[in-house]
């Protein structure tokens, strides 16, 4: 039969295919063997695909990705892409490679062993009202601006905030036992905000579902093998949650999050005696709500005292990795749902935390996405 | 930076006639099963004999553990044949405090204690 120079066979559909994201897995479709039948014919590409769900959320997007990545093929005419559902047994069989094969031991979780390459960040604080959580988003939009992959838990269970600030609502895909992560420009997170029937609900819990709570969100959430950075934000003080999250981790990091006043250190030293008797490592300390300056040019205004940052850095023998500005738009920032960092990157208090990431990259070295 | 804890590097199996466990400072401790299961530090038994280092009783019980497990960064935790597991053993206790290998027993003696806390 007569090809021209420009024919398209199977071999590199399924080539270009490879390349192919599921977008709530983040791995190749072709590895997941979602792509179920290709026919190639005179330059018109026929691909069967089929979805792990059919309610999948998702599906426009991937039949898009799919044409997309198609047509930029030389040869290639016209695309059409059929959708349908895995099989039960398909389902299952997408599981065990999501969980790493039988060679893994069905583990779910890419940080549950000691050499995980994924970094895992707890971020804590003393007291509440420090402004942990709009931390925690910001610095997870700073590593994510700086090209890593990172995941965010909202493990505040009693006082989840991250949904709002990250501007993200809906409910998580949930694939047989394994749950997939909302995600938010590239941010992945699970929250216990996505789980209630209403956004208002109360969590009124007592500890052993906070655990248990805290294990879903590390063993049966899909994080992808590639998460460079998990992020967790702790709620104040060094009660059940954290002590939880210092029992299900084999390996994690702490960062400090306090206020200027002196009469914060010696709460918030009170996260860093608990990090010593669990071995979790002290990174720094940051600063939160220092100086305010009421217009450009003008002297900061200390509104919560100066000082505490550093005398509590200098008391834990760790760094002072930053002190974030008391900024307003911080604030409007995370109510309207997008983190500072990313409505305005380069404003000081941005900036500021975009140091901090870069700090942190630097001692907690991660593979770029 | 203030200095880490030793963290075990390798645990002995169950199945052996004692407990060894080898640290990231090198010291190699050993233990007897049951000393292990009388020091158990978990709430119920915290109230009901103290904190570990207890009196041991004579004889001691002669069992091994179902399964080791580790707990986050900082503990074992061992499941005995009773179903006993709620006991969390953290580094410092296993390494400092329960550690009956020769050395650790010889300092503890001259000090006039039993297993009580002993440093390298």
């Amino acid at each position: 039969m007569f090809r021209s120079p420009q024919a398209i066979d199977r071999g590199q559909v399924l080539a270009a295919l490879r390349d192919v994201e599921d977008p709530e897995l983040h791995r190749s479709i072709v590895d997941l063997d979602m792509v179920r039948d290709v026919r190639v014919r005179d330059g018109r590409v026929e691909v069967s695909a089929v979805l792990t769900i059919g309610a999948c959320p998702l599906r426009e997007t991937i039949v898009e990705r799919i044409r997309s990545r198609l047509q930029a093929l030389p040869g290639v005419r016209e695309v059409e892409v059929s959708l349908g559902v895995m099989t039960p047994e398909e389902r299952q069989a997408l599981i065990g490679k999501l969980r790493g094969g039988p060679a893994a031991g069905g583990r779910r979780s890419p940080f549950l062993t000691p050499d995980s390459p994924t970094q895992v960040i707890a971020v804590a604080s003393g007291k509440g009202g420090v402004g942990k959580s709009t931390v925690t988003v910001n610095l997870a939009a700073a590593l994510r601006l700086a090209g890593f992959t990172v995941g965010v838990i909202d493990a505040d269970v009693y006082g989840f905030s991250i949904p709002r600030m990250l501007g993200v609502t809906g409910r998580p895909t949930v694939i047989d036992q394994v749950i997939v992560p909302l995600e938010r420009d590239g941010i992945r997170v699970i929250s216990i905000g996505f789980m209630l029937p209403h956004a208002d609900d109360a969590v009124i819990w007592r500890g052993p579902m906070l655990h248990k709570a805290l294990q879903t969100f590390i063993q049966e959430v899909h994080w992808g093998d590639d998460l460079a950075y998990l992020l967790i934000d702790l709620p104040p003080g060094t009660g059940d949650v954290a002590i939880s999250i210092a029992q299900i981790l084999p390996r994690s990091h702490m960062l400090i999050v306090t206020t200027p006043q002196p009469a914060a250190v010696e709460v918030a030293q009170r996260a860093a005696k608990m990090a010593a008797k669990v071995n979790m490592e002290v990174l720094g300390v940051i600063e939160n709500m220092a100086g305010f300056v009421p217009a450009p040019g003008a002297p900061p205004v200390e509104i919560f005292g100066s000082g505490g940052g550093q005398r509590l850095a200098d008391l834990l023998e760790v760094p002072l990795l930053a002190q974030i500005p008391l900024d307003p738009a911080i604030r409007e920032a995370g109510d309207r749902g997008t983190p500072l960092v990313l409505a305005a990157p380069d404003g000081p208090a941005a900036q500021a935390f975009r140091q901090v990431a870069a700090r942190l990259a630097e001692r907690l070295p991660a593979r770029v996405a | 930076m203030p200095a880490r804890m030793a963290t075990p590097v390798e645990v002995g199996s169950i199945t052996a006639p004692e407990c060894t466990i080898v640290w990231s400072d090198g010291h190699r401790s050993t233990y007897r099963w049951g000393a292990l299961r009388a020091n158990c530090p978990c709430a119920v038994c915290v109230q009901r004999g103290g904190h570990p280092p207890r009196p041991l009783p004579d004889p001691l019980p002669a069992l091994r553990p179902m399964q080791v497990e580790r707990v986050g960064a900082y503990a074992l935790r061992f499941v005995w044949p009773d179903g006993h597991r709620t006991g969390i053993y953290p580094f410092p206790l296993l390494r400092e405090v329960l550690c009956e290998c020769e050395a650790c027993r010889a300092r503890a003696a001259g000090r006039g204690g039993g297993a009580g806390p002993v440093l390298d």
